[in-house]
């Protein structure tokens, strides 16, 4: 597995260059967006929603501490081991030990993103412990030894193509088709033994709950189930900004997540997880364990406590003009798009990560389709300042901001660079555009600039073109 | 200081512990009754006509049928696997109401309940503890007589709904929830298992089952 | 057009040009004096103004952006509305003056003062003037894009169309994702210049697809980037802001060759 390398620039240049990409893309972010669009449609009073599903959130949120303490009694009660992590070494620690002292050689593992934020496939392989992803995206970057490239659809940088390509290459039994159906048949082939030959399973979390001490987890392949009931040991770890106040509150969340991420109602298996298998179960594992992560959680809490709202439904990724131009790997961290852009400086530091917040257009859709109404464009540009601040911004973009800013300040001063300004730049106009202008190739290299006027507006007016 | 006690150290620091548990579960209250309020008009009068609609849906597509009462479960069984070229042998979820079933008296086929769930298993027969209207969910409470795993490893899975507990909202169903011991799992399950992971485009059967027939009876 | 800008209980509007306008398309402004003029306004162009300061604060330069709009905020304070041909513009006096002034009491009164009365120029037009353009024809086919702060920020959508719907002869056809930026985003455009072309390019192929003469929208900067990719590409589509539209002051579209002062000649 190998997770994106190089600047960001050389990551934009890969993805721009890959032309597949975009068909892969547009192919999986338009069937959501137009899934999306019809739930939404169908919920009149949506905006009225998604202000109580962030109050919902919020509520959480401040009474975290209440909730988290309550959640882990009742967790405990059922039986539930449950560990506290700082940071994505000891998390990851904590789920490597509990595998070893499994004996575990096979684990089986369904999606969860916090497991990517905490790297923990790697962990696991450092550990020399098998790991098969059940997912049907997860298992397909797994073949391709890549990382996940959307929080819903991980494999959305892959045309059905691709991974026809892989099945064959890869599957003890290969498709019998490459039609969707045919290769969705075949995953459900190679992964069923290894289904029972785990001894470990491992999932996430969307809603950990106060009130039972049970986790939540929205699946639609029967998947996540597959993997947490065979094996001995069921581990889930999850970020503590999952925590809700109780199964109600966590089912009117789903309304909402499900419909912005894929557009149905609800997904297939919508399950709650509570403790490890009871007296007279015939199925069950025999331990369960919740490892619970702060990993910069606690420091949002003062500094961006909208983005703990986040329910990773995808909707800002299908609706990002950026992220479907570039694909999720040029971000280079766990979470791509809009709130991948907010999360990733917290967790990898803002310095590394500048280009993020930076590489957007503020155009806004984000905040308008996400279903718990996060102000990303606001938390984006509050890095930017954060970043300009820290001196992390380029040197001649600091220069050319103040010393344009400078101009903006003085009306006279800025009227008279600009009367020097337009008449020069006509010079290097044919016909009314201007198709290569000195120290203005970032917008000449892929369009033509108007030619300017010999005097402008205020010029003009100031000559007698009174009002 | 443990990992814990960081953890808690910090978010009491952001966020002080100032208000009572009293107040607390008022606001919560408060919090869920303001999103219902903003949910879409739902005719509660028939149940029955609104949980078929939802779950015979396109994207939800499973297959209903109804039945005038639990002992003609059988019958329906025996359309079922003639229907879709089943082997007789099915595994039967062991709830006494169903093992007490006369399956041998079903009409036109030899049906073998009690074949062992295994992982090549066709078709498991199942009781759902009762169904949710607005998504047409089947909910299930996990136990001796209701193992997880009857309604995520066959092939086909046949659910009987007994219709008098169709509840009309995932609220209702929290309502419900709350007055029985929490399980180990709740599976609320809604249609067939399906997966959108190539291209966002729907294909049915991904791991669980790729069929789901419930049949309502009163 | 009637002009009925004199009327003694006509509102006092301060002009506010956008740096854009006043250096590269004098016509927008001289059209949106026209229209204001026409809904009854009576219309300054107070000289002292030079830009909202947005390319700053969207840079993060908090610090440099203040002077700008401290400047902004002392110029069309005495004014009874200040209106830009711009939602973009409007958006960053409206929504973010106050915000960049959080910390300070005296500056953010001013500023929620003065975002209180600044409008972007079509949708003034109709929700405070309840205008309609009279005797504007413009026989074409038009499509239309909404820039993402009008759009978002100030609710301008209905309100460029129902203008639009008045001018005779003039179709109007869908536009697919109407809604979704067109890559320009200020600064972004240049900073991370082949991302804004991957998404200007799939705009321009939205646009051409339409088969439209004309690409209207309300936003020079976002004009002026889906102009000049359509022009690179060698497409026919002639783009122009709104209000030239609305003015009947539409003889040259964004890149055609005029001469002289373009205000005076786009008759």
């Amino acid at each position: 597995m190998s997770a994106p390398s190089g600047t960001f620039q050389e990551r934009v240049d890969k993805a721009l260059g890959n032309a597949q990409l975009k068909v892969a893309l547009e192919r999986t972010t338009g069937n959501a967006r137009r899934k999306r669009a019809a739930a939404v449609e169908a919920w009149p009073d949506f905006v009225a929603a998604r202000a109580a599903a962030a109050a919902i959130k919020d509520h959480s949120i401040a009474h975290m501490a209440y909730y988290l303490e309550m959640f882990e009694r009742n967790a405990l009660a059922s039986g539930a081991q449950v560990h506290w992590a700082r940071d994505p070494d000891e998390a990851c620690k904590i789920v490597v030990d509990i595998c070893k002292a499994a004996n575990a050689r096979t684990v089986t593992r369904s999606k969860s993103m916090l497991g990517e934020e905490i790297g923990l496939p790697h962990a696991l392989a450092g550990a020399g412990i098998r790991r098969v992803e059940t997912d049907l995206a997860e298992h397909i970057i797994q073949l391709a030894g890549e990382t996940p490239s959307h929080i819903i659809w991980p494999a959305a940088h892959r045309t059905r193509e691709d991974v026809a390509k892989l099945f064959d290459e890869h599957h003890r039994e290969k498709p019998t088709a490459h039609d969707v159906v045919s290769m969705v048949g075949s995953a459900r082939k190679e992964l069923r033994e290894d289904f029972f030959a785990a001894d470990v399973g491992i999932s996430g979390a969307n809603f950990l709950c106060a009130d039972t001490g049970a986790i939540c987890t929205i699946t639609n392949e029967g998947n996540a189930e597959l993997t947490t009931t065979p094996p001995r040991v069921h581990i889930v770890t999850a970020g503590i900004e999952k925590i809700v106040a109780s199964t109600e509150h966590a089912l009117q969340l789903t309304r909402l997540l499900v419909r912005s991420a894929t557009g149905a109602d609800l997904t297939q298996y919508t399950t709650f997880h509570c403790g490890p298998k009871r007296p007279g179960d015939l199925d069950g594992p025999d331990q369960f364990h919740i490892v619970l992560v702060d990993h910069g959680r606690t420091e949002m809490l003062t500094e961006m406590p909208e983005m703990l709202r986040c329910l990773r439904c995808g909707a800002c990724l299908n609706h990002c003009v950026v992220y479907r131009a570039i694909g999720g790997h040029a971000y280079g961290g766990a979470y791509p798009g809009p709130m991948g852009s907010v999360l990733t400086p917290v967790f990898d530091g803002l310095e590394q990560t500048r280009d993020l917040p930076n590489a957007c257009t503020l155009n806004g859709q984000c905040r308008q389709v996400c279903p718990v109404d996060i102000p990303l464009p606001t938390m984006l540009r509050h890095w930017r300042e954060q970043s300009w601040r820290a001196g992390y911004e380029p040197k001649t973009l600091r220069a050319a901001i103040r010393l344009w800013a400078f101009f903006a300040a003085r009306p006279r001063l800025y009227q008279l660079a600009q009367a020097v300004a337009l008449p020069a730049m006509r010079l290097f106009a044919k016909g009314g555009w201007i198709s290569s202008l000195p120290l203005a190739s970032g917008w000449t290299a892929a369009r033509d600039l108007p030619k300017p006027p010999g005097e402008s507006f205020l010029t003009s007016i100031r000559k007698g073109g009174t009002p | 200081m443990s990992a814990r006690n960081d953890i808690f150290a910090a978010i009491r620091k952001a966020r002080p512990e100032v208000a009572a548990p009293t107040s607390i579960a008022s606001e919560a209250q408060a919090c869920s009754q303001a999103m219902k309020r903003t949910l879409p008009p739902l005719d509660a009068s028939d149940l029955v006509g609104l949980f078929t609609a939802r779950v015979s849906a396109e994207k939800v597509g499973a297959t209903v049928e109804r039945v005038a009462r639990l002992t003609d479960l059988p019958g329906a069984v025996a359309r079922y696997v003639a229907t879709n070229a089943l082997a007789p042998d099915f595994a039967l979820q062991p709830d006494p109401r169903l093992q007490q079933l006369a399956w041998q008296d079903a009409p036109g086929a030899e049906l073998r309940p009690g074949a062992p769930l295994r992982r090549d298993t066709a078709l498991a027969v199942g009781l759902a503890l009762g169904g949710i209207a607005e998504t047409g969910s089947l909910i299930f409470h996990s136990g001796a007589e209701a193992p997880t795993l009857y309604g995520f490893l066959p092939l086909h899975h046949l659910v009987a709904l007994d219709a008098q507990t169709l509840m009309p909202l995932l609220e209702d169903y929290a309502v419900f929830a709350s007055g029985l011991p929490v399980p180990r799992n709740v599976n609320l399950v809604t249609g067939a298992s399906g997966t959108t992971d190539i291209e966002g485009v729907l294909a049915r059967g991904a791991h669980g089952p790729g069929n789901l027939h419930i049949v309502i009876f009163n | 057009m009637p002009e009925r800008g004199n009327a003694p209980n006509s509102p006092r509007v301060g002009l506010f040009v956008t740096c854009l306008v006043d250096s590269m398309r004098p016509n927008v402004g001289f059209a949106a004096v026209a229209l204001l003029k026409s809904a009854g306004c009576k219309v300054e162009i107070p000289l002292a103004q030079t830009c909202c300061g947005q390319p700053a604060f969207n840079s993060g330069a908090d610090e440099a952006t203040k002077p700008i709009a401290r400047q902004v905020i002392e110029t069309f304070e005495p004014f009874d509305y200040l209106v830009a041909p711009s939602g973009s513009c409007a958006g960053m006096i409206k929504a973010h003056y106050p915000e960049l002034f959080a910390d300070d009491p005296i500056w953010l009164d001013r500023a929620k003062r003065l975002a209180a009365k600044t409008h972007e120029l079509l949708s003034f037009l109709v929700d405070v003037r309840g205008f309609r353009p009279q005797n504007v024809a413009c026989k074409a086919s038009a499509t239309y894009h909404d820039s993402c702060s009008g759009l978002r920020e100030l609710g301008v959508k209905a309100q460029p169309r129902a203008l639009l719907s008045s001018v005779k002869g003039l179709e109007l056809r869908p536009l697919e994702g109407d809604e979704t930026c067109c890559g320009f985003g200020g600064t972004f455009c240049v900073k991370y210049s082949d991302i804004s072309n991957a998404i200007v390019g799939e705009k321009a192929q939205n646009v051409v697809a339409t088969g439209a003469d004309l690409l209207l929208g309300g936003d020079l900067g976002c004009l002026m980037n889906m102009a000049g990719k359509l022009s690179r590409e060698g497409a026919k589509t002639r783009v122009f802001h709104t209000a030239e539209i609305l003015a009947g002051m539409s003889a040259y579209a964004i890149g055609e060759e005029s001469t002289g002062a373009a205000g005076k000649e786009a008759k």
